[in-house]
């Protein structure tokens, strides 16, 4: 087994809460599987108490005078026989001059770059730039984050990318062990900035009052996450309207210990998502999937990866359409049979091929193969 | 660098330096069998070959203002004038690498509407699928410019398309041809002047064969040879994964392999293919068995990563047979 020394270097300094992040999750995933070292380079931006949570990994300062990206490179060009397999964070043109650099000084060096992105942000990246061009051309692996994209890279690109979807590390989530079917209640539960316009919060709220109205049994809808004062002016205006339904309706505000909010994944059995975009799967999927929600969503680029294809999930049609996602909402909580029956079918399918673990591990036979072809047979 | 029209030269002319392109012949010139007399006329008064070839060349610099081609538009005009006159049937010319619009396309075809009418020189997209939509053998010349693309297998589709005894005209500001195609320039006679050159080259068999053998249809054909040859081999290493037999690691990195040099050559060819889902159906098999590995290897439930082993193999051999076999 192949061992390698590997260094994270994002984009723009990194925050603490990025720590627990796919950026570097993942890659310490690798590590844990497959490396001898794990450096993450980084301008400081305060405290990391988080990476008490990464052992073995290092935490590398970059100076503060000057750019990031500049100091990266300068720490990669002093350190580059300690870099075997270097991380890179999205397709981003800060990365041009660091990736030619790796590739100058460790020719026998291997890029991954984990995409990081969606298709309308794949689109607009700037292909006819030679810079760029070969800034990719010069990455090894590259992955991205749905299969959608994945096919649409491969029409536009014309290159293997592989398809890593954003996982679950469940050494972080000790929790989801013991989560049982039987504690949960009727509860639909979203997560997110409730009321930017990406998370789409206002269809989801009059969707739950189209549902409402269907249900012999009364369902609580919890909205958790921060509330721009444009939602909650909504809000107040339609608990005006509904009064009947007020109370049924939970806004506990951006909750932060993490203990707190695993507890309401413990309770609901339904997720739902109504965004309009997402960058891949986000993470409050994974988390509730692994708690076993059954997820309802709107057509994002990840929607069927979520739900293997509508199997252990719903899909509702575009991404405006209040009807459809109540009929999806409505047809979900009317079924306990399926709701108790995808608990565990979503656990499954989410340990199989979410799994930061196993993913790392298919990367790792990728380096490998890599790093062979880089041998003279 | 300028053209210097006279009544009696044409000449290329850069400082110090002169390169003669065409002199009017003091007799009569009986190679030219078109319609218009070459410099004279008997009876009537009218425009001769002559002039019109010298109003053409003088056109040149105003069509083509800043072109660093002007030199090689004028060196392919004189090459051309010859073929032109030689016999009094329509010419038919394919031109590629500048845009469709390029000035001295306008001029070139000006003298040869003025020789013959019928005759038509085809301007042809910046695309190297433009040659594989034009009948082999039917072209008297090739216009073809090296730095629009270079690749080996483009030139040669463009070469099949010239007429036997037709006129290749390879053009490039560089001074270089790709060493893949080394046995065109040792063929060819080769004119520079400034940083001009034309290579010219008359088709014969010799030619067709080289070309034929480099083609982007040989190319394809090699292509699809070493993907059945691929295809052969995943089957039974399929067919020996799913078996249950033990296994070494080594059978997994091996396929692997082997699909990732098929997703390799299946993008090289990606514009010929009629399906165009067939790369990503390979990493899709590839994901499959990585995934079947993975599950081996850590003692996993194998129950569905070996379905979806199943179903993406039915489905990636069932779509290379339809599209090789």
């Amino acid at each position: 087994m192949n061992k390698y020394r590997m260094c994270i270097i994002p984009p723009y300094p990194l925050e603490n809460v990025q720590l627990l992040k796919d950026r570097v999750i993942f890659p310490y995933a690798c590590f844990c599987l497959f490396g001898t070292s794990l450096q993450i380079v980084t301008q400081s931006t305060g405290d990391y108490p988080y990476l008490s949570y990464l052992d073995g990994a290092d935490l590398i300062s970059l100076p503060q005078q000057g750019s990031h990206m500049e100091n990266a490179i300068r720490y990669l060009s002093e350190h580059k026989e300690e870099i075997d397999l270097l991380f890179l964070f999205g397709a981003r043109g800060e990365y041009i001059d660091l990736a030619l650099t790796y590739k100058s000084l460790r020719p026998d060096g291997i890029i991954y770059l984990k995409l990081d992105t969606n298709i309308d942000w794949a689109n607009a990246l700037p292909l006819y730039h030679k810079p760029f061009a070969d800034f990719l051309q010069s990455c090894d692996i590259i992955s991205c984050e749905t299969r959608r994209l994945q096919s649409f890279l491969y029409k536009k690109w014309r290159r293997p990318v592989e398809y890593i979807p954003n996982g679950v590390y469940y050494p972080l989530y000790p929790e989801a062990a013991g989560v049982r079917f039987e504690d949960k209640e009727n509860i639909i539960l979203t997560v997110g900035r409730i009321g930017t316009f990406q998370k789409n919060s206002l269809l989801l709220l009059y969707a739950f009052a189209l549902t409402f109205v269907e249900l012999k049994e009364p369902w609580e809808l919890v909205m958790v996450g921060s509330v721009t004062p444009e939602f909650q002016a909504d809000y107040d205006d339609f608990c005006k309207r509904f009064p009947l339904l007020a109370p049924h309706i939970h806004l506990p505000g951006n909750i932060t210990d993490k203990k707190v909010l695993y507890q309401y994944y413990k309770r609901a059995k339904i997720f739902a998502l109504s965004s309009r975009a997402e960058g891949g799967s986000p993470n409050v999927f994974s988390e509730a999937a692994i708690f076993g929600c059954t997820v309802v969503t709107t057509e994002v680029d990840a929607a069927p990866d979520m739900t293997d294809n509508g199997r252990v999930g719903r899909i509702s049609v575009g991404t405006e359409d209040f009807d459809a996602f109540a009929k999806e909402l409505t047809a979900l909580c009317q079924n306990p049979v399926y709701l108790a029956h995808n608990f565990e079918a979503m656990r499954t399918y989410i340990k199989e091929f979410f799994d930061y673990e196993r993913l790392a591990d298919r990367l790792r036979i990728l380096v490998d193969l890599q790093m062979q072809k880089r041998r003279p047979s | 660098m300028k053209i210097n029209v006279t009544d009696a030269r044409i000449a290329l002319e850069e400082g110090e330096e002169i390169f003669p392109l065409l002199e009017k012949p003091k007799l009569p010139d009986y190679s030219n069998v078109t319609a218009r007399p070459h410099f004279s006329y008997y009876y009537t008064k009218e425009e001769t070959v002559w002039e019109r070839l010298c109003f053409c060349m003088e056109k040149l610099p105003a069509l083509c203002p800043d072109d660093p081609y002007l030199g090689c538009y004028a060196l392919m005009f004189s090459q051309l004038y010859p073929l032109l006159l030689s016999t009094n049937q329509a010419k038919n010319i394919i031109a590629y690498g500048p845009p469709t619009d390029c000035g001295a396309y306008r001029a070139f075809q000006d003298f040869m509407t003025f020789l013959q009418e019928g005759s038509s020189l085809t301007a042809l997209a910046q695309s190297p699928f433009s040659f594989t939509a034009l009948t082999k053998n039917f072209c008297h010349a090739l216009l073809y410019r090296l730095d629009t693309c270079p690749a080996p297998a483009a030139v040669c589709d463009a070469v099949e398309r010239v007429k036997t005894g037709g006129l290749i005209l390879l053009y490039t500001v560089h001074n270089t041809l790709p060493a893949e195609l080394g046995f065109l320039s040792e063929k060819a006679k080769k004119n520079c002047f400034g940083s001009c050159t034309v290579y010219t080259l008359i088709m014969d068999e010799s030619l067709f064969a080289f070309a034929l053998a480099n083609s982007s249809e040989a190319f394809i054909l090699s292509r699809a040879e070493e993907l059945e040859r691929r295809t052969n081999d995943l089957q039974g290493l399929i067919q020996a994964i799913l078996s249950d037999a033990a296994l070494s690691e080594d059978t997994y990195f091996v396929t692997t392999l082997i699909l990732q040099q098929t997703e390799e050559i299946l993008l090289s060819i990606y514009d010929y293919l009629e399906n165009a889902a067939l790369p990503i159906l390979t990493n899709a098999l590839k994901e499959a068995v990585l995934n079947y590995f993975v599950g081996i290897r850590s003692h996993f439930d194998l129950t569905t990563y070996r379905e979806r082993l199943v179903q993406s193999s039915k489905h990636f051999f069932s779509s290379m047979e339809e599209e090789f076999l």
